[in-house]
């Protein structure tokens, strides 16, 4: 049995998924320029990865492992994660238009955004976690993409009327910004054994 | 009523995935075999690191290694949980239960740091010692861990003793 | 059929220093050049054939579908490189880990197929996904080469050492993350003040 506690730590702060895993770059880089839409990022991310993570070890185990057809799963993840995203903003548009407003140009980026394909990988490729932990990772996966998008935006809204040499302004400086917050982010090494 | 409208995307996607369900099964059934091969290859190659020259051959789960006729020695693949995830050890012994040789098939470790635990100057201190003497120096045992790879190096010293409890059991 | 579609990709819309897109392996497997040149030719048998085929059907591929129908014409894609990866060279499949099926939801690819391959020719779609993947190959084979030699010293590309070893004290931190980062930024700036992107 793994430590939960353990994977909730690691997952946020040692392997962050980001800043240690170079997963879920593009959002990272493409929508960190303000704060206020990268809390609703980091917030649809972490529900993402959280139902993505269950369904997709659910059908892992019950569906692809049972039929000797483990080689389908990234076609079969896709899929599941695609058709979640959809129904999720079906069902919101429906039931709340101020919430759809607020979340809905996020979700279609969601199904194409690494971080979510990836961690389900994670859960049954890399680590072949248990149900609870492999639940479990995918929610902490999305705090800590939500922490490092937030430190992001947060440095940039700054950044953005600082006095930067012309070439650097812009992603050249975001990079070095990232370099710096995953160097900080190196200090976490061997914080849970 | 569902018009024919509604019904032709559904039809081209679920038509699209039946299509290439098939033909990656047809592609899967075409390259398993050579998978498996690579990796036994990729396995033996390993084993022969540990064990030059020998012959192997698979018994539950464990690889009896031959020379001449005799038995060399036994390896085991084990499975152990490293700083930076899920690690693969290959841990050789020989007939007296002291270990042989070990190699790290896999791992998830830091590169340049944690990843020096595949290197030989850390294995070849596995080399001759027995089960007891199997710890990290700094808990008691005769291995001396990598210099900040603490955590990668308890694992793998975790692995290997692992291994040798596999085979003795 | 014109030439700029094949030549747009590798400087003035280099997929990867120009549009900065799809950068979860640029900076993931830049840790050495021998992953780099596993990654480009997985990516270009990917990104070609894929859109390929997505040009050729793309009469019969309805709109309101069509990015579920790319995504899995692209996934399937992905499955036979990891297959034939898996089968013919372990090591590197090893060494690739969870960003061989990553290439799926590389933007790079997707975005190809629903700007380009979409709409366009197969003879223009197949120049144009050429272009992008000398592009994207060029990139990180550059951005691995650099942080290869100022990480470890030397670089090794199937066991022969390409440049000698002329660091005496190598920054480790290099092939670390922060590396990655700080090696793309230094890049970006660099590019930006020559004008060339």
């Amino acid at each position: 049995m793994e430590n939960l506690l353990g994977i909730v730590i690691a997952a946020i702060f040692i392997n962050n998924i980001v800043l240690t895993k170079f997963l879920g770059l593009c959002s990272f880089f493409g929508i960190s320029t303000r704060v206020k839409t990268a809390v609703m990022m980091g917030m649809a991310v972490t529900f993402v990865a959280t139902c993505s993570s269950l369904i997709t070890w659910l059908v892992h185990r019950y569906f692809l492992v049972p039929f000797h057809i483990e080689y389908m799963r990234i076609v079969a993840f896709i899929l599941v994660i695609a058709s979640f995203v959809q129904l999720v903003e079906i069902t919101i548009r429906k039931l709340s238009p101020p919430l759809y407003r607020a979340f809905g140009i996020y979700l279609p980026l969601i199904t194409v955004n690494c971080a979510i394909l990836g961690v389900t990988l994670i859960n049954v490729d890399v680590e072949r976690y248990s149900f609870p932990a492999a639940v479990v990772n995918g929610f902490a996966t999305g705090l800590g993409y939500s922490l490092a998008i937030l430190m992001m935006s947060g440095m940039r809204e700054r950044l953005e009327i600082s006095d930067a040499p012309s070439s650097f302004r812009g992603l050249p400086l975001a990079f070095l910004t990232a370099a710096l917050l995953a160097l900080a982010f190196q200090g976490f090494s061997g914080m849970v054994e | 009523m569902v018009g024919k409208k509604e019904v032709k995307p559904v039809a081209v996607l679920v038509i699209t995935c039946v299509v290439w369900g098939a033909l990656l099964g047809l592609i899967h059934g075409a390259t398993k075999e050579r998978i498996e091969e690579a990796e036994r290859a990729e396995l033996y190659r390993t084993l022969s690191e540990i064990f030059p020259g020998a012959q192997f051959s698979e018994e539950n789960g464990r690889y009896v290694c031959m020379e001449n006729g005799e038995v060399v020695g036994y390896a085991v693949v084990v499975e152990e949980r490293g700083f930076g995830g899920r690690m693969e050890v290959v841990v050789g012994v020989s007939p007296e239960g002291t270990v042989v040789g070990v190699r790290v098939v896999s791992h998830g470790e830091t590169p340049g740091l944690g990843s020096k635990i595949t290197e030989e100057g850390f294995l070849a201190q596995f080399g001759g010692k027995r089960l007891e003497e199997i710890a990290l120096k700094k808990d008691g045992g005769e291995i001396e861990a990598v210099t900040g790879a603490t955590i990668s190096s308890r694992a793998a010293v975790r692995a290997v003793r692992k291994g040798l409890e596999n085979l003795r059991g | 059929m014109k030439v700029q579609e094949f030549t747009k990709g590798i400087l003035k819309r280099n997929p990867v220093l120009g549009l900065v897109l799809g950068l979860c392996p640029v900076l993931a497997i830049t840790t050495r050049v021998e992953n780099a040149l596993g990654m480009s030719v997985a990516f270009t048998f990917v990104i070609v054939l894929s859109n390929l085929l997505i040009s050729l059907l793309k009469r019969f591929i309805p709109r309101d579908v069509r990015i579920p129908t790319f995504i899995v014409i692209i996934a399937s894609f992905v499955t036979i490189v990891e297959m034939l990866i898996h089968g013919y060279s372990p090591s590197l499949y090893e060494q690739l880990g969870i960003f061989l099926p990553l290439i799926t939801v590389n933007c790079i690819v997707l975005g190809r197929a629903e700007a380009f391959a979409s709409k366009r020719p197969v003879p223009e779609t197949l120049l144009d996904t050429l272009g992008m993947s000398v592009g994207f190959s060029l990139s990180i084979l550059v951005i691995s080469f650099l942080r290869e030699f100022f990480g470890t010293g030397k670089v090794l590309v199937f066991g022969h050492q390409v440049v000698p070893g002329l660091l005496s004290s190598p920054a480790t931190g290099m092939i670390l993350p922060p590396g990655a980062f700080l090696v793309m930024g230094i890049l970006l700036a660099l590019l930006k003040k020559a004008r060339v992107i």
